[in-house]
């Protein structure tokens, strides 16, 4: 939570107090706007898979992580951004009108153009088409609660397991984090986690059994997780790109954790971005990058085993 | 001053001091949940949606 001073903006620099009256600069102003992005993009795994998802964000964060891969509208003031006008009604016509199943409130962070999610969300939601979050989870408990009641699925980067790494590199704390998630989870949506493992920062065996471990005990064994390579970008260029000898490694130390579905991600692994039936090991979905070749699921079940598969499939 | 005065005047008071610094901290601490007011004007430049989209090369 951050403090704002009479004419000043917040840590995302796009709420603003003027005359002791909170105001958001973006609302119905975003700067991206997506109409073909595929929903394995976001990562969701488990959501509609191989469905084109209406991708809208607006500039802004109120984290502010050193790796950032989207920190050029992230990280940027208003005033110095390009934008398109588009209200929510306009929004959620246009999904309707070109039949999406979905809009995703990502790229930058949904929690900080937080009214213009809601109230899009919540029209979209009475046209039929869903609503997803891809976001870090920065968030108090009660606006969390009322957001997660128009939200069907959402994605939350557990960036670290460490305060300290949540300080250091992300200007933010864990605790909000890992409660956001148990909330997301408790809310009985489709919840899947995303981890980027950075090197010499995250990647240790250690710390990647501490965070799979948590994720279990937690969010239960069935919450996919995606471990994503870094590409150097932003205040972290000096760092190597995660190579895939490490994410492989993170996903085996989550599947000996107890977790069923674990991916990798931003690099092609043959095994890392199928679904398999954690009952019967058969192949469920088969991926490359975001391209489905491959979905046996029969009503979102396995076809050898019958075993039910979490996720939202139809 | 009887006894019972006494007293009834010490719970009155102490009711208020526990009232007053129940109202005190709850006008000093910062609210959590502030549903912000839209503003009409964006302060950056604004473009057509199909030249948003046209520069879609965002992660995530």
């Amino acid at each position: 939570m951050c403090i704002i001073g009479p004419g000043q903006s917040g840590e995302c620099r796009v709420r603003i107090n003027i005359d002791g009256v909170l105001r958001t600069v973006v609302y119905g102003f975003p700067c991206s706007f997506n109409p073909y992005d595929p929903v394995e993009k976001k990562p969701l795994f488990h959501f509609l898979p191989g469905t084109k998802i209406l991708s809208v964000a607006t500039v802004g964060c109120n984290l502010h992580c050193l790796n950032c891969q989207n920190w050029d509208i992230s990280q940027r003031n208003p005033e110095d951004s390009t934008a398109g006008f588009l209200p929510p009604e306009g929004l959620a016509k246009l999904a309707k009108k070109h039949h999406y199943l979905s809009i995703a409130y990502t790229y930058s962070e949904p929690i900080i153009f937080y009214e213009y999610t809601y109230d899009t969300a919540k029209l979209a939601r009475a046209e039929g088409i869903r609503n997803v979050l891809v976001t870090a989870g920065y968030i108090n408990e009660k606006p969390w609660k009322h957001l997660l009641e128009v939200v069907d699925a959402v994605n939350i980067d557990l960036k670290g397991i460490t305060n300290d790494f949540y300080v250091r590199v992300c200007s933010g704390t864990l605790k909000p984090v890992q409660d956001a998630l148990v909330l997301a989870k408790a809310s009985g949506i489709l919840v899947e986690v995303t981890n980027l493992v950075i090197p010499t920062l995250n990647d240790k065996p250690e710390q990647i059994r501490k965070l799979a471990r948590w994720v279990k005990e937690n969010l239960g064994s069935e919450t996919p997780l995606h471990f994503s390579g870094f590409y150097p970008q932003y205040k972290m260029r000096h760092l190597p790109p995660t190579s895939l000898k490490t994410l492989e490694m993170a996903r085996e130390i989550a599947i000996s954790e107890g977790l069923y579905y674990v991916y990798i991600g931003n690099v092609r692994s043959k095994e890392g971005e199928n679904t398999y039936c954690p009952e019967c090991k058969s192949l469920l979905i088969e991926r490359v990058g975001y391209t489905i070749l491959q979905n046996g699921l029969k009503d979102g079940c396995c076809p050898d085993c019958g075993r039910e598969i979490y996720g939202v499939w139809k | 001053m009887t006894r019972r005065k006494f007293v009834q005047k010490l719970i009155k008071a102490g009711s208020a001091i526990i009232v007053g610094a129940w109202w005190l901290a709850k006008k000093t601490a910062p609210r959590k949940f502030v549903w912000a007011v839209k503003t009409k004007k964006y302060p950056g430049c604004l473009k057509p949606l199909r030249s948003i989209y046209k520069q879609s090369k965002w992660g995530g």
